[in-house]
């Protein structure tokens, strides 16, 4: 039995913005041979990750409105959304393995379990930190009398302070993959 | 490794047509589809001449209608499976897919042409923002609006007829010297108002999110003009997909088309090829079925020896 929701202009918010798992939205239409072609696929697909993978199709020429927002030209449009964003697509009829990829990809860029989202955070938080070090280093080199100047001391002992804490994050994560 | 009797390579009319015979005359048979079933003729329109059909027929509907006879007559059609390779020398015939092997008494190519890509600056990037490949598919989304239609010959002034009916304006754009189209479409472009130009080359697709423009230049004048348009519809000149026979040593012409006789011998026994991926002099969806049937009745005659 095919898993897939039939989303319109009314539900789409409640379907695929505020889902929970990551959500593939088909744009499609009953005058679009290529779409009904691949219908088959997302069928099967909708079965075998149900529960960590939500699919959805909307008919375009009923739900207009959707269609616009999205700015869809061209059909079959598969749009994909994890959070009540867009994060990727795919145009055109694609074979099964091209649409398995993406899926699990987001899967693993999007995870739905408790510390899957906790290793996304921090390793975003980590690189976040580094890149910003990156920076005030630039900005560092650039004013070269820095340490002479008594009113960024604090300044760089606090950044100095943020670079071990990092660091520590950083190990935090490690540990964490390893525990797995 | 799997036998059929047969082995028919693409899914077109060409091909699901050699299955409904093959079905029709007790063969074991197999299709392989690189893409979805249609291939070209799956994008015209509405085919206006087909027999039986007194109100027309879209070609996507003939291509469901054959693939649906297939399946009665329990021919298999594996979409999405890509034949890699050919061995036809012996008296089994090997092919060799993305996905498996197989062997066939005999194998018919029916793989079709498709379009040239013209790679123009800005087409990749807009896919989807405007460009389209399928006038069919996307009609829709360019109600009242301004396209312009890329390409050569028939298939161009069909898709330009058909987006005329409900877009505010159509540009036809030719490379050629001429449309070279069908006189009867070239009289109805006219009645339409459809701009036609000729002899002329892309220089780019411009548009951010989306299709703003097309710069030509007129290939004689060398005059460059840039046309403002929402949609971009392709619709190029086609080239025949011999390649992968080619390398297992069937004859081509020197455009690339399939050497065969009227029963679409080729130039090695017992394999065939029948549609616009032969040397035929028409392509069209009723010549192609008809050279299926010749084939397929060819390989029925000699089995019964």
């Amino acid at each position: 039995m095919s898993k897939i929701v039939k989303v319109t202009d009314q539900n789409f918010e409640e379907e695929v913005l505020n889902s929970d798992l990551p959500t593939e939205v088909d744009f499609w239409a009953p005058w679009c041979g290529p779409c009904r072609m691949v219908i088959p696929i997302y069928e099967k697909l909708s079965e075998e990750y149900e529960g960590r993978f939500k699919f959805c199709m909307v008919n375009v020429d009923e739900n207009q409105q959707t269609a616009a927002k999205y700015q869809i030209m061209s059909i079959p449009m598969q749009k994909y959304f994890t959070n009540g964003e867009s994060v990727d697509e795919i145009l055109g009829a694609v074979p099964e393995h091209t649409i398995r990829t993406m899926v699990e990809d987001i899967l693993k860029k999007f995870p739905t379990d408790e510390k899957g989202r906790l290793k996304v955070l921090l390793t975003s938080w980590a690189e976040h930190n580094k890149k910003h070090r990156e920076k005030f280093n630039k900005w560092v080199e650039k004013v070269n009398n820095l340490s002479g100047n008594p009113s960024y001391e604090s300044v760089l002992s606090a950044t100095q302070e943020m670079e071990k804490a990092n660091e520590r994050l950083s190990q935090v994560l490690i540990e964490l993959q390893r525990g797995e | 490794m799997e036998h059929r009797d047969l082995i028919i390579i693409g899914a077109g009319p060409a091909g699901l047509g050699t299955g409904i015979y093959a079905g029709y005359y007790g063969l074991k048979a197999l299709i392989f589809e690189e893409n979805i079933p249609g291939g070209l003729a799956a994008e015209i329109p509405l085919l206006e001449n087909y027999p039986g059909f007194t109100e027309g027929i879209s070609g996507r509907s003939l291509i469901d209608r054959m693939v649906e006879q297939c399946k009665k007559s329990e021919i298999e059609i594996h979409q999405f499976e890509k034949v890699a390779k050919l061995n036809l020398e012996g008296r089994e015939k090997m092919v060799e897919t993305d996905k498996s092997r197989y062997t066939a008494n005999a194998v018919i190519i029916a793989s079709g042409r498709r379009p040239k890509v013209l790679g123009v600056p800005g087409e990749n990037k807009l896919r989807g923002k405007g460009v389209s490949y399928c006038a069919v598919c996307d009609r829709a989304f360019f109600k009242n609006k301004k396209v312009t239609v890329i390409g050569e010959g028939s298939p161009a002034a069909e898709v330009a007829l058909y987006l005329a009916e409900s877009v505010s304006s159509v540009v036809l754009i030719c490379l050629r010297p001429r449309i070279e189209a069908e006189k009867i479409l070239v009289e109805r472009l006219t009645g339409k108002r459809i701009e036609v130009l000729t002899n002329m080359e892309i220089r780019e697709i411009k548009g951010d999110i989306k299709v703003k423009s097309v710069v030509l230049s007129d290939k004689k004048t060398g005059d460059t003009k840039e046309i403002e348009t929402d949609g971009v519809f392709f619709q190029l000149e086609e080239i025949p997909n011999s390649q992968l026979a080619e390398k297992a040593e069937i004859k081509v012409d020197e455009k690339g088309y399939i050497i065969v006789d009227g029963r679409g011998r080729t130039n090695i026994n017992n394999v065939y090829a029948v549609g616009d991926v032969t040397n035929h002099s028409v392509k069209q969806v009723i010549t192609a079925v008809a050279q299926a049937e010749a084939a397929v009745n060819d390989i029925f005659e000699k089995r019964g020896v």
